[in-house]
């Protein structure tokens, strides 16, 4: 199936169309999964299957968890299994395409895996991306990385130096250097105490105890104060977690900077693997392993789970059609899995008890005829950030082209969550706002940093609001006892996705869809 | 008292024409085709002077003689030092070279524009007869014309130089403000106001003439000594082809590409020591040298059946394709009918060749930004890897030894950590000075040649066993391979440069 077939089948849904008032620039709207989603809330009339399909193993969702179980069945051998796309396929990991030109959807880099990531390394591998220590250079970030807009100047990399004052700077550096200690710090059972994925790390319960309070707290208590510092760790949290420092588990805000102890024999150890679609050719290459027959665009209604096996009711399109399975794999979201797999609680998760924090956002892809001018200082980068902006900054979708010249277009992908706001308000908003004003908000940082003419260049806009982006690691979120429950299970129904993690990032997602494959290979 | 003002006619007629002369002049120069841009300046010229006429008649009759004094003064700064300032807007500046070039012959024409009138009408005033008014007027306005237009090219400009040219012209005018200022003081109310602007004026000019030399050299730093015979900016650079006697020199971007007199070391060196031991070649690919210059040197192996090149800038092959001076340097190589000449992005177009090749020129710009870095990396070799035949041989121009070692040693362990074997070397230029280029291939063979079988200015076998050899100031030096993650190349280029750079 191609994607022009899935992006009909599928539940993309366009929510709004408009245009710019100022330019006249077209902004398209989109809301992957919102209606599809929203339609199962309340418990609506299901239609009847009009066929049935049998098969040994259903796998349900097409995200990275879902994708990864698919490829490990694939490369283990095992055929008889079947990909539901879900209402999005590559969900975070989508990209689009304008004007020849790709860009991502969702998320857009992975760190070289950390010392645990075995299974990322496999999968680098397979997709001809690794060999021995040595990763593809093509797919390493390129020079110049990263850069801040900060006193109406651009500095080199996101740590705030430019007019930052001698002691905030050694307050960073002090900073930098806990976090390289504990990288290396293990736990009473000998693992390390940040590890990733977050199955591997360490139990020790007086590391664990960091889940109790919140990354703020913890600042406090070891004599962080400087705002610059404290600036770039809020930042952190919303980039990786969607939420702000105050909100975020301590022991997951010292996991976004010591568990990330990759190595590479042609990288420094903090470089990231990025594409210019993002993520998504990672996603396409496990998709390619499962082979295009196996694939199918639908979203599930319902599952139902007995002795032997598992049925699960589909929409392919216009047709309900009832799958038979001996087991699935629900890659899913949790929040959405509530509503379709029946009787969710019997097997030890409860929605309301374990219900968790689920940050929205907002990705802004601009399609530009002409690079705007920059300003002085650092030259344009991947990561381009403004110092205290309304946005978590744009990165370049050309900027990992082999070129000599700059292309004559690229798109700049903003990012935005709305920290500031509780979770469901935060979705209001965002639903309530119409495209120019979603628009106008993500899109002040490149007001600043540009002269105003910039949106001239834009020839197009692509908004893509995703409600649920991501779960938030909020404190408490080690011991959330439904999570533990479903990663448990080794019955007809498997979870993965990186929601038994309690955040949303690659090597999670992709650890509990290969878990599931090997208790499905036995 | 009417002997002052006819003079004063004879000078500001001069003077008017003289900035005229020095704007097209020194457009011309520094932005090439003379007729466009002498045509350009005469007619907005004259048009300012046009408007000026017209705002001649908004001074009111009292005023008269002050305002003509003022003007004189202002003629005198504004264009005694619109050639200086214009050297130092081009040589710093680029940019808004032609606005402010345009600014100032508007400024300076509607100046000029407002004497005339005005001098007629203070002899008017004079109860001068208006036809005789008219006549002499008329008459010592052109003389100052011929005077002026046969003294600049002759005298003035090879001897003053324009800047100082411009500067002594803004003298004379200010010395008509002073001779009439002081001819008239019975009946300049202000008198005082207009001798003290005077003497700011005066001050200004002669410490320019003093300056002129230290402006002048510092300008031209950033511009070129000899004649422009062509200048154009494409979307991607600034190409400027100059010619002193025989020797035609191509600068991107203010660098230096190639110059006539020595060019043939250049490309000789890049392409014979590789080309002469593949006799079985059929297809050769040539990124970069839109010059047609490597080209030309390649069409001398009759074997060959294709050249591809591939050249980022369309206005650069179809001027090497088009203009004369330029196609008897490369000897029409771009049209020959084995030639095809390619406008893309080396870096992309590589991704999608369909072919492979017996040999690869990489000709292409030194490092110097991180755009260009991206071409001199480990993945875009492994690409020119994959598209060269088994046996077949990549040639790059490396930067120089000598003044960028670090440059060149990395493009070498670039090349290496590849996958390919090397063969560095490298060619005295006189132009560049000590230049390098690196041989490599995918098999470990590779002699440098003892003979050459196509005719040859430079090198022969003694020649090129000495390429092969690195003396001990030119000895390799340890180095990191450009990664695209870190870029090195492009730092130890801006490195090496700016140890030499003073």
């Amino acid at each position: 199936m191609d994607r022009r077939g899935f992006l009909a089948a599928s539940g993309l849904m366009l929510v709004g169309c408009s245009r710019l008032a100022r330019h006249g620039t077209p902004i398209e709207l989109y809301a992957p999964g919102l209606a599809a989603g929203h339609a199962l809330r309340g418990h609506p009339a299901l239609p009847v299957p009009s066929a049935t399909l049998q098969v040994d193993t259903v796998i349900v969702g097409s995200g990275v968890a879902g994708l990864s179980a698919g490829w490990q069945l694939a490369r283990a051998g095992f055929k008889d299994f079947l990909v539901l796309s879900g209402p999005e396929l590559y969900g975070n990991a989508a990209a689009g395409e304008a004007s020849g030109l790709v860009y991502p959807r969702g998320a857009h880099y992975l760190p070289l895996p950390s010392s645990e990531s075995g299974h990322i390394r496999e999968l680098l591998y397979d997709a001809g991306l690794l060999d021995g220590m040595r990763y593809d250079e093509a797919a390493l970030i390129h020079a110049p990385q990263e850069r801040l807009w900060i006193g109406g100047r651009w500095q080199e990399g996101l740590m705030p130096e430019h007019g930052v004052a001698p002691h905030e700077r050694a307050e960073q550096a002090r900073f930098l250097a806990h976090m390289h200690q504990l990288a290396n710090t293990r736990g009473n059972d000998g693992r390390r105490v940040f590890a990733l994925p977050i199955a591997a790390a360490s139990s020790d319960p007086a590391w664990r105890a960091l889940d109790r309070i919140n990354f703020a707290q913890w600042l406090d208590r070891e004599g962080y104060h400087a705002p610059s510092l404290r600036w770039y760790l809020d930042y952190c949290c919303q980039d990786d977690y969607g939420i702000a420092l105050a909100d975020t588990s301590a022991w997951a805000g010292l996991h976004y900077f010591a568990s990330r102890n990759g190595q590479a024999s042609n990288a420094d150890e903090h470089a990231v693997l990025t594409w210019p679609d993002g993520l998504n050719p990672l996603a396409r290459h496990m998709a390619q392993r499962v082979g295009a027959d196996r694939l199918r665009a639908g979203h599930a209604l319902r599952i139902d789970t007995g002795a032997h096996g598992a049925v699960v009711l589909a929409q392919l399109g216009k047709r309900t059609v009832e799958i038979r399975a001996r087991r699935v794999i629900c890659a899913m979201p949790l929040h959405v899995a509530a509503h379709v797999v029946t009787d969710l609680a019997a097997l030890g998760y409860d929605a309301t008890l374990h219900r968790q924090h689920h940050a929205p956002w907002l990705v802004a892809n601009v399609l530009l005829d002409r690079f705007p001018t920059e300003a002085a200082g650092a030259p344009l980068s991947w990561d381009n950030v403004v110092y205290r902006g309304r946005s978590l900054g744009y990165v370049v979708s050309s900027h990992q082209l082999i070129r000599a010249a700059r292309p004559e277009r690229t798109v700049f992908t903003a990012y935005q969550t709305l920290p500031g706001m509780a979770a469901a308000a935060s979705r209001q908003h965002m639903l309530a706002q119409d495209a120019e004003t979603l628009f106008a908000d993500i899109a002040a940082d490149l007001d600043t940093v540009y002269d105003w003419r910039w949106a001239r260049h834009a020839s197009h806009v692509e908004l893509t609001l995703r409600g649920h982006a991501m779960t938030s690691p909020t404190p408490g979120f080690l011991d959330n006892a439904g999570l533990a429950a479903l990663r448990q299970l080794d019955g007809p129904l498997l979870f993965a996705h990186s929601d038994l993690s309690g955040f949303s990032v690659f090597e999670e997602a992709a650890w509990w869809g290969v878990q599931a494959a090997h208790k499905i290979l036995g | 008292m009417d002997r002052i003002l006819i003079v004063s006619v004879f000078v500001v007629a001069s003077c008017g024409l003289a900035y005229e002369l020095i704007c097209g002049a020194l457009a011309s120069y520094l932005l090439g085709d003379s007729v466009l841009q002498f045509s350009s300046i005469i007619g907005a010229y004259l048009f300012a002077m046009g408007i000026g006429s017209h705002l001649s008649k908004y001074v009111r009759d009292e005023d008269v003689l002050p305002r003509f004094i003022d003007i004189e003064l202002l003629v005198g700064l504004i264009g005694g030092l619109s050639a200086t300032l214009l050297f130092l807007v081009y040589g710093w500046l680029a940019a808004p070279f032609r606005t402010v070039l345009y600014a100032l012959v508007v400024v300076v024409g509607i100046l000029v524009g407002m004497e005339i009138p005005l001098v007629m009408r203070v002899m008017n005033a004079r109860k001068a007869e208006f036809n005789e008014l008219v006549s002499r007027v008329l008459t010592f306005d052109y003389m100052g014309a011929l005077a002026v237009s046969l003294l600049f090219p002759l005298v003035l400009a090879p001897k003053l130089g324009l800047a100082r040219t411009g500067l002594l012209f803004g003298l004379m005018n200010a010395a008509v403000a002073v001779w009439t200022a002081w001819s008239f003081r019975a009946e300049l109310p202000r008198l005082k106001a207009s001798v003290r602007r005077a003497v700011v004026v005066l001050v200004l000019l002669v410490a320019g003439m003093g300056l002129s030399d230290k402006l002048n050299t510092w300008a031209e730093q950033g511009i070129f000594g000899d004649e422009i015979i062509h200048a154009q900016t494409t979307p991607y650079q600034r190409l400027v082809v100059t010619r002193w006697h025989d020797d035609t020199r191509l600068y991107i971007n203010g660098n230096l590409q190639f110059s006539s007199r020595d060019e043939h070391r250049y490309h000789e060196a890049l392409i014979h020591p590789a080309m002469q031991t593949l006799p079985w070649a059929r297809h050769v690919l040539v990124l970069g040298g839109g010059d047609g210059l490597a080209v030309r040197e390649l069409l001398k192996y009759r074997h060959l059946q294709s050249i591809t090149l591939v050249d980022l800038d369309p206005a650069m092959t179809r001027l090497f394709s088009t203009a004369e001076a330029l196609t008897a340097l490369n000897q029409g190589s771009l049209k020959d009918k084995r030639v095809q000449v390619i406008n893309d992005d080396a870096g992309r177009w590589i991704e999608t060749a369909g072919r492979s090749f017996d040999a690869i020129f990489i000709d292409l710009p030194d490092p110097s930004n991180f755009g260009l870095g991206k071409l001199y990396s480990e993945p875009f070799y492994r690409r020119i890897a994959h598209q060269l035949a088994e046996h077949g041989l990549v040639v790059v121009q490396s930067t120089s030894p000598y003044f960028a070692p670090k440059s060149y040693w990395c493009i070498d362990a670039t090349l290496r950590e590849a996958g390919l074997t090397t063969w560095p070397y490298h060619a005295y230029v006189p132009s560049f000075g000590e230049w390098g280029f690196i041989i490599a291939g995918k098999a470990a063979r590779f002699m440098p040649p003892t003979r050459y079988d196509v005719p040859m200015r430079f090198l022969d076998g003694p020649a090129t066993a000495l390429m092969f050899q690195f003396p001990p100031d030119m000895q390799r030096v340890v180095v990191e391979p450009n990664r695209l993650n870190t870029q090195s190349l492009v730092h130890y280029f801006e490195q090496d440069w700016g140890n030499v750079i003073r």
